[in-house]
């Protein structure tokens, strides 16, 4: 067995977002728009939601339920530090979170697990940025946001 | 201008013509007795303590750090006969910490102790300001 620990500079996680207004048949696509890749620094978390419905019914004779899966509901929330950069102004045509989710720009996405070397793991697929509000207190005078991407379609596993 | 210069500045300035004069050298023991209790009636100041710590953590080592500054002052006086401007000089002491600029936290608490005839106020200054 092998831990997936990300505390090693090769092994960080790292998050890639492509929000150029432009449709793409896939995130894989999207990605090789390389100007326009947006990386999200500072992550204090990420969590990778994915929850498939179920339906379950009873019988009369069966002591127990039965279920089957339904359609899965997808999303990855993350925590961040505000970044002057990756919040307002973005990374070529990709124009920053708020304004990625001001502007309810479709965002394609992409999660590398550990690192994104030669045979790192990758997820990715597609959505939209909500969920971002930012704070900021006497206590803890430096900006940060929760940020989450509401997933449209399945997760695509990948390798680099 | 470090921290404990501009706390000099500003103390000076604001205790000029009071019962309490302000000494700049450091609170250190001669003959075992600090400089503080030898000389009644004066302000002294210690030398600042850093502390950098982690305001917050990130998992790319963009982690945005603090720097905690903390100092000591102390005054004593005659416990038995104190100067009459003495709740002056405290409150004085005590705004000095407004003097400092770019922190977000400006303490500054004040504790006493009497040992024999003397009353000693001790004020410890804490500053915190993001790197």
């Amino acid at each position: 067995m092998g831990y997936i620990a990300v505390n090693e500079e090769a092994e960080f996680v790292k998050l890639q977002i492509v929000a150029n207004g432009n449709a793409y048949a896939n995130a894989n696509v999207a990605m090789a728009v390389t100007t326009d890749v947006m990386v999200v620094p500072a992550m204090q978390e990420i969590t990778l939601n994915m929850t498939p419905g179920t339906f379950r019914w009873k019988q009369l004779d069966e002591l127990s339920e039965q279920v089957v899966t339904t359609s899965s509901t997808n999303s990855l929330e993350a925590t961040i530090v505000l970044d002057d950069e990756s919040f307002f102004t973005g990374k070529g045509a990709t124009t920053g979170i708020f304004n990625v989710t001001n502007n309810k720009t479709e965002a394609y996405f992409r999660m590398y697990w550990q690192g994104d070397s030669t045979g790192d793991r990758y997820v990715e697929g597609t959505g939209y940025l909500t969920g971002v509000a930012p704070t900021v207190s006497p206590d803890s005078p430096v900006w940060t946001s929760p940020l989450t991407i509401e997933i449209s379609g399945d997760l695509v596993p990948g390798v680099v | 201008m470090s921290i404990r210069d501009t706390l000099l500045a500003n103390v000076t300035t604001s205790l000029s013509g009071s019962s309490v004069s302000v000494s700049s050298e450091l609170p250190w023991n001669s003959g075992q007795r600090p400089l503080y209790e030898k000389n009644m009636k004066h302000f002294y100041l210690s030398e600042a303590s850093l502390d950098i710590t982690q305001n917050q953590i990130t998992l790319d080592r963009n982690d945005v750090f603090q720097t905690e500054t903390q100092l000591t002052a102390f005054v004593s006086v005659d416990a038995k006969n104190q100067p009459t401007d003495i709740s002056t000089v405290i409150s004085a002491v005590l705004n000095s910490k407004n003097s400092v600029s770019d922190q977000y936290i400006m303490e500054c608490n004040g504790t006493t102790e009497i040992v024999e005839d003397r009353i000693t106020y001790q004020f410890d200054y804490r500053f915190v300001k993001i790197n």
